[in-house]
């Protein structure tokens, strides 16, 4: 007989299931604690790391928590004009003081400036090019349609080394080394094609009778497109915007290639020409990490909603 | 009806102009052309181009002389042992990478695949290493790994795993598996997330169904889960590797190929040839011979596993 | 004015023919009705006087002007959509104000005309909301009103009442029928539900497979339908058929299917050709005059399977033979499974179907 069991029984049961439910979420808590040391262990050292002072940053072992956190080299980066202890003017026989803050340190502002018109450039493209593109492919019968989709993907198939030559090549050519217009350029072979996808999948959810109705009451394609359609799109747009300003602003193989001068070098390639030079202090280094770090880390947690929907659609797709 | 004549002059070229890109195609491809043109021009046009220039004897230090040479830049790469090898380091990376992103992303996701308080901030600060620039990856590690006062030797020599500082980064026999590991960091996330979307995807009524029939956590993880998560770990493994085979960045900040040569892999390579000793053909060449392999590899792998979907 | 005319228009999906050949002529005002079942081409047919389909053969003329190529947007015709396809992110006045505001209306004839609209709808309280917050009954409305403010010289709907429950159809039918009375507009109207044609349509098309298969008034189309299809397609309960022989001896004309058998009123005989061979016979469950004692002429016999009553009337499905028919009988009759009865039958409104064809026999 079901359930024919005695009260003993089913205490046992109810015990069992209880200590089987607390054990459970120990699991996931132990699991969310692993899994969020892992994921921001490191940069929160990076961040420990940056504050502390030339002394104390070349401790053995390290000091995991700063006993004299500074914020001097953020000082340096930020008010680069005002103060200016370099190599060869700290003072002698004290290594704690101004800790080898290189005179280039102010030329990480004006790359994150050049990094940021970058990125909006491209995002700005990357929407004129992509959306009436992603809604042809998605609402329109045409010949050449699932071909212009595997078209896309193809380019993206190429390493973008690869690219790298002929396009240094061409901008050589055309004079634009060390222009941020060959980095809005090239760019836009990365980010485009995955923009595109995005859209066509979004685009593709939207039922189709929108896109009558809209067209027998006077629209033509473009019209639906911009009155209808984007409207409602909105969370695939800011998914793409965010993936585009993303790509632009953490891209370094192309920027290293085609700049050459603080007038057009972005964020990571300063920093990076940080990270090579010996005479400078790890924290000073440290610190320009994190400037790197914080506007992207601030958008993807602000709009992490739209980041996953995104990637969820290019999954579903895929 | 009208008098309204059907076969009036020029009706039949308009006429077969009109049938044959009819109103909806002409204004689908009026959308596209900005797409064409932008894409036609920087993805396809250089990728051409840079096949053509492969063909060259091209270095930068006697631009004068560029002799064709046809396929003799591929010929010699593959004659080449130190190509080979480099290959092989190739392989090796993107194998070991893409199996840890794999294992990380399928326990992360399982986790995040439970309901719990907390689990959305969990997944959002998982975007973390992914939203960072690989400069600040790099430079990150690079901290990290460092010999001298690095967060690694500290925390090995304070936990008394070692009783002397190890030089990470200058050792040929882990540097390949360090940049692995900073790399794998990185990638984690978005695999995860690719393979939850997956998983949410898997009908509960599966589960339920397997609970009554008897099944526990692990026989139901192995019978419905697993499974079902085919086509994500698909497009995980496929992407992963596609992104580890091109990967210079970390090469680039962490190593730069060495020590010696412990790390020069396919993609270091071609930026050496093309960038150092300036010998643009051969780099180029190099270049589509990793473009060939990529794509073959993920072919092949969608038919293989793919056709067990 | 609203002519429109198909002129062996064909559509095509790569190998598939959706419509076929098609040969239609519509009147202007009228309200005519594309009904068959899925996939025969009605939506097809309708999204091309739309312009939302391109021909693929063929020519569509308005008003004696060809408009194959003309884009929606440029036709004045207005659509009611299956799924109403209100667009989401506007008020329900800014969605039936949005065909007049890209046609460049002037706001106060804009207001004048979406305030107009909704009293005749009765949504006036429902201006300011948006279509999540409506039910299916109100969103059709509002897809009405959109497309009834533009006062278009033809009106499309394209089975618009099939998402609403039982109750409401038959109301909005009444409202539709109404709408187009007032508006003297051109309506193409379509449906699959043959009880909704019926109602609605001053003629019907019925189509299949792309292929129009009689063109008529209600009347004519219910009366004497062409073929079996028709025949079969229109009348809830469906038509009931039986294979038979007719023969013409002298005189008279004699139908034989199974057990039954009957004699056929001269005018009737008078218009079969050929007047004899293998047939189809169709008679609609109506058409029985009562129930009888005993077997005769033009009496069907059957064993009752199921009694169905149906409020008004009581339907019998009978074992006639080797088929299962139904008829209808006074509701004061008491039967039950099982039972073994007679029906007679109107010879005047029996229906003649050759076999091999499927086509009436009745010119």
């Amino acid at each position: 007989m079901i359930g024919a069991t005695g009260i003993g029984r089913g205490a046992r049961y109810r015990r069992r299931s209880r200590l089987q439910d607390w054990g459970h979420r120990l699991v996931l808590l132990v699991g969310s604690l692993l899994v969020l040391a892992y994921a921001l262990g490191p940069v929160v050292w990076l961040a420990v790391s940056s504050v502390q002072d030339e002394r104390e940053i070349v401790s053995v072992p390290p000091h995991w928590i700063p006993e004299r956190p500074t914020l001097q080299n953020y000082r340096a980066i930020f008010f680069a004009g005002e103060k200016e202890v370099t190599y060869a003017t700290r003072r002698k026989g004290d290594p704690s003081t101004g800790g080898y803050i290189p005179s280039t340190a102010d030329s990480l502002l004006p790359g994150m400036w050049n990094s940021l018109k970058v990125a909006l450039a491209v995002v700005l493209l990357n929407l004129i090019v992509g959306v009436p593109a992603a809604y042809a492919i998605a609402k329109i019968r045409f010949w050449g349609r699932s071909a212009s989709i595997y078209f896309m993907l193809a380019t993206r198939v190429i390493p973008d080394i690869a690219l790298v030559v002929p396009f240094f090549l061409i901008i050589k050519k055309l004079g634009l080394i060390d222009d941020i217009l060959s980095l809005v350029v090239t760019y836009l072979a990365v980010t485009v094609p995955f923009t595109v996808f995005v859209l066509v999948s979004y685009f593709e959810s939207l039922p189709d009778e929108l896109d009558k109705a809209a067209r027998v009451d006077g629209c033509s394609r473009l019209q639906a497109l911009l009155q209808i359609f984007l409207p409602l799109a909105l969370p695939a747009l800011v998914a793409v915007v965010l993936f585009a300003f993303l790509a632009s602003w953490n891209e370094f193989l192309l920027a290293l290639m085609f700049t050459q001068t603080p007038a057009s070098q972005t964020l990571p390639i300063v920093v990076a020409s940080f990270a090579s030079d010996f005479t400078i202090s790890f924290s000073f280094i440290n610190a320009a990490g994190i400037v790197a770090v914080v506007p992207p880390v601030i958008l993807a947690l602000l709009f992490e909603r739209y980041i996953i929907s995104g990637l969820t659609a290019g999954a579903v797709k895929g | 009806m009208t008098g309204l004549s059907r076969s009036f002059p020029g009706a039949a070229p308009r006429a077969w102009l009109s049938r044959r890109f009819n109103y909806e195609e002409r204004s689908a491809y009026l959308l596209l052309a900005p797409l064409v043109i932008v894409l036609g021009g920087v993805a396809v046009f250089p990728v051409l181009y840079a096949f053509y220039v492969s063909l060259f004897r091209l270095k930068l230090t006697r631009p004068g002389r560029v002799p064709f040479v046809g396929l003799d830049n591929y010929a010699d790469l593959l004659r080449d042992p130190s190509f080979w090898t480099a290959v092989g380091r190739t392989t090796y990376f993107t194998l070991v990478s893409v199996a840890a992103i794999l294992v990380l992303g399928l326990l992360i996701a399982l986790l995040l695949n439970q309901a719990f308080r907390g689990r959305r901030l969990v997944g959002a600060l998982l975007l973390v290493p992914w939203a960072i620039p690989s400069v600040a990856n790099g430079l990150m590690w690079k901290w990290i790994y460092d010999s001298g006062y690095g967060a690694l030797n500290g925390a090995l020599y304070q936990l008394g795993l070692i009783d002397k500082y190890v030089i990470w980064l200058g050792d040929p026999a882990k540097t390949l598996l360090l940049v692995a590991n900073a790399f794998v960091w990185k990638e984690v996330p978005l695999a995860a997330i690719l393979l939850l979307v997956t998983m949410k995807s898997i009908p509960a009524d599966l589960y339920r169904a397997a609970t009554v029939d008897g099944a526990n956590l692990l026989q139901r993880f192995l019978h419905i889960t697993l499974p079902s998560l085919r086509p994500g770990v698909l497009l995980v493994v496929i992407y992963e590797s596609m992104v580890a085979v091109r990967h210079f960045d970390l090469f680039y900040l962490l190593t730069e190929g060495g020590p010696g040569d412990a790390t020069n892999v396919a993609a270091w390579q071609i930026y050496v040839e093309s960038f150092r000793d300036l010998s643009f053909g051969s780099g180029s060449a190099l270049a589509y011979l990793l473009a060939i392999v990529t794509f073959a590899l993920s072919y092949a792998a969608i038919r293989a596993l793919g056709s067990r979907l | 004015m609203a002519h429109i005319l198909f002129d062996k228009v064909s559509k095509r999906y790569g190998s598939v023919t959706a419509v076929d050949r098609l040969e239609l002529e519509i009147r202007d005002r009228e309200f005519l009705v594309l009904l068959g079942p899925s996939g025969c081409g009605k939506t097809t047919t309708l999204n091309m006087i739309a312009g939302l389909e391109e021909l693929s053969e063929g020519d569509i003329y308005f008003d004696g002007q060809i408009v194959n190529f003309m884009p929606p947007h440029k036709r004045d015709v207005a659509m009611v959509f299956q799924s109403y396809a209100l667009y989401p992110h506007k008020t329900v006045r800014d969605n039936i104000a949005f065909g007049l505001k890209m046609r460049r209306y002037d706001r106060a004839e804009i207001g004048r005309r979406v305030e107009d609209a909704a009293e005749r709808l009765r949504i006036t309280h429902l201006l300011d909301r948006r279509p999540q917050a409506l039910s299916g009954g109100q969103r059709q409305r509002v897809a009405l009103g959109r497309a009834m403010v533009r006062q278009p010289a033809v009106f499309l709907m394209d089975e618009p009442l099939s998402n609403l429950d039982a109750a409401l159809r038959v109301s909005m039918r009444a409202e539709i029928k109404e709408l187009h009375r007032t508006m003297r507009t051109t309506f193409v109207y379509v449906t699959h539900d043959q009880a909704e044609a019926l109602t609605l349509a001053d003629r019907i098309v019925v189509m299949r497979d792309g292929v129009v298969q009689q063109i008529g008034t209600p009347d004519e189309i219910y009366e004497h339908p062409c073929n079996v299809f028709v025949a079969s397609f229109l009348g809830s309960p469906p038509i009931n058929y039986l294979e038979g022989v007719l023969e013409t001896d002298g005189a008279a004309t004699r139908i034989h299917a199974g057990s039954f058998a009957a004699t056929l009123p001269p005018e009737a005989a008078a218009r079969l050709s050929p007047p004899s061979g293998e047939v189809v016979l169709g008679i609609r469950p109506e058409d029985v005059t009562g129930l009888v004692a005993e077997g005769g002429d033009a009496i069907i016999t059957g064993r009752v399977r199921t009694v169905l009553p149906v409020g008004s009337d009581q339907y019998l499905e009978l074992r006639v033979g080797a088929v299962d028919c139904f008829f209808r009988v006074d509701k004061g009759a008491r039967l039950a499974t099982g039972d073994e009865v007679r029906l007679g039958i109107d010879c005047a409104r029996l229906h003649l179907f050759d076999k091999a064809t499927g086509r009436s026999l009745m010119r």
